[in-house]
């Protein structure tokens, strides 16, 4: 679950990124997350993931109090969100596998764990066949069902995309929607940024609009996939 | 921590120096450079040390005895000599032996000491090393104090000379020393400054998944270590075959050695251990601390 309340955030440059949000996100839930550039979307992601703290206001992510975190407990809460980057972020000297692997072995999880759970995360997202690969011998796609199987391997509460189909072809935009739907439906949390209207309009469900960092529009709409 | 994980933290490390293999070597060339640097002046400071050494042990003191001194009190004195602190040997030369030293040296002068006949006009006299010269005076002095001594011949210039040179070698070789010291770590900490700059964003990836700074240092850790370890195995042999053909070339071809009164520097197997450790260590602290400390800047993520 994610809360903010009364949150603003100002950056050293006197650059008010948020004004004054507040914003429940249940768990099951599945948001979009629009707005234009400069709006703020990218602000509130980083103050979920802790990247930078609230000037003013509460947030509070999967039950830690973001204002009250402790530096060295940071970890402790990103691990219990997956997140899906624009540009992918994999590290480029570890295979599909290692990549994925790494979260796991971030938190410690038993050999004999990890070599069940990665390769069944591999093959949620249908790259069985490109387990030993390396990043830049993937196409913009594949890379991102590698950043969602990442994302998913650790059974995080919370997914966060942030524009997770800015880099890929528009088809396969729909791919990673429907896999993050997918992935909805099993009950974990989903935070979508995009500005592709043509998708929120697809799919629907809540839309959540950010502009000049406050929120304008917080709705639950049908998509066209339920009209159909 | 699970074992596993140790386990596999070591292999990323070694791995990255693979991975990485471009700024591996920049860091392994600069380490390299850097402890041949200082080896090589800590080396030179040594033979200096050694041949500044052998100069003080060819200084002698001369203690002549009042003629016709006793042999009990020859062998008083002795003991005196000897009980001094600041004494190291003591050589009792009697007036026969020098007299025969004398003639066999002036060999040419027969005639001279033929006409002297068996009167010896030397006399007793003890041949004494002295432990530091910096306190010849005082040695001196002492020795001075105790009866039927004639005379004292002491070298007390060029022990001065001798001691002011000491000194001015330490300061240059010790401010040499420092000061290249002093580069070397700058150099290093860019070098893996720069290397840890082009990772930069595998660090952030890595937080972002909720790795602890520690887990994310640790291969940075085991990386710079290995990469300074092997700089040192280099550094070593490096040193090994450059400096043994230094001292060949010093000693056996041009004889140079001979113009500053000493027959050899300090052969290479002396020093092999002390000289291999000292460059693992030092280049695995190196190394290791720099990494380290250049990721510090990225983990703030």
């Amino acid at each position: 679950m994610v809360e903010l309340k009364n949150v603003s955030v100002k950056y050293p440059s006197g650059v008010e990124a948020l004004k004054n949000v507040n914003l429940t996100i249940n768990d099951g839930d599945f948001a979009f997350v629009v707005g234009s550039s400069g709006a703020g979307k990218s602000t509130l992601i980083k103050l979920i993931l802790r990247e930078i703290e609230a000037t003013k206001g509460t947030v509070i992510v999967n039950g830690f109090n973001l204002s009250k975190l402790k530096r060295d407990k940071i970890p402790k809460l990103r691990r219990t969100i997956g997140v899906v980057f624009q540009d992918f972020r994999l590290i480029p000297n570890m295979t599909v596998y290692e990549n994925i692997a790494f979260v796991l072995r971030v938190i410690d999880a038993p050999l004999k764990y990890i070599r069940k759970r990665v390769p069944y995360v591999i093959s949620l997202v249908g790259l069985q066949h490109k387990v030993h690969s390396y990043p830049d011998e993937l196409s913009g796609g594949e890379q991102q069902r590698v950043a969602l199987a990442r994302a998913l391997v650790n059974d995080p509460q919370l997914i966060i995309a942030d524009e997770p189909t800015g880099n890929i072809d528009p088809e396969l935009s729909y791919e990673i929607v429907e896999l993050l739907k997918g992935i909805n439906n099993c009950g974990t949390t989903i935070l979508m940024v995009t500005h592709e209207h043509d998708l929120v309009r697809h799919f629907g469900g809540r839309i959540i609009s950010i502009n000049s960092g406050s929120v304008v529009f917080d709705e639950i709409i049908g998509g066209n996939d339920e009209i159909k | 921590m699970r074992l596993n994980s140790v386990k596999y933290l070591f292999k990323q490390g070694t791995r990255n120096i693979a991975y990485n293999k471009l700024m591996a070597f920049a860091s392994f060339c600069v380490l390299l450079v850097s402890l041949l640097l200082v080896g090589f002046s800590l080396l030179f400071y040594v033979n200096i040390n050694l041949l500044v050494a052998d100069i003080e042990a060819k200084n002698e003191v001369i203690v002549f005895l009042d003629e016709d001194t006793s042999d009990e009190r020859i062998n008083s004195i002795n003991k005196s000599l000897k009980a001094m602190e600041n004494i190291d040997t003591v050589v009792f030369y009697s007036k026969e032996e020098a007299f025969a030293h004398l003639k066999a040296s002036m060999a040419d002068s027969e005639v001279l000491f033929d006409s002297m006949g068996d009167d010896n006009p030397l006399v007793d006299s003890f041949k004494i090393r002295i432990k530091d010269i910096n306190f010849t005076d005082e040695t001196v002095s002492e020795i001075e104090k105790l009866d039927n001594i004639l005379s004292i011949r002491a070298p007390l210039e060029f022990v001065d000379i001798l001691t002011g040179l000491k000194r001015v070698i330490s300061i240059i070789s010790v401010s040499i020393i420092i000061a290249l010291i002093i580069v070397s770590m700058v150099i290093i900490s860019n070098t893996t400054k720069a290397s840890v700059f082009a990772r930069r964003k595998e660090i952030s990836i890595m937080k972002y998944v909720g790795a602890t700074n520690a887990f994310i240092r640790i291969p940075f850790f085991v990386e710079g270590m290995l990469t300074g370890i092997l700089s040192g195995v280099a550094a070593t042999l490096t040193t090994w075959f450059g400096y043994d053909a230094l001292v060949r070339v010093l000693t056996q071809d041009n004889d140079i050695l001979k113009i500053f009164g000493t027959g050899s520097l300090v052969p290479f197997k002396d020093l092999a251990l002390s000289v291999a450790v000292s460059y693992m260590v030092a280049g695995a602290v190196l190394g290791a601390i720099g990494c380290v400390i250049s990721t510090r800047k990225h983990l703030k993520v």
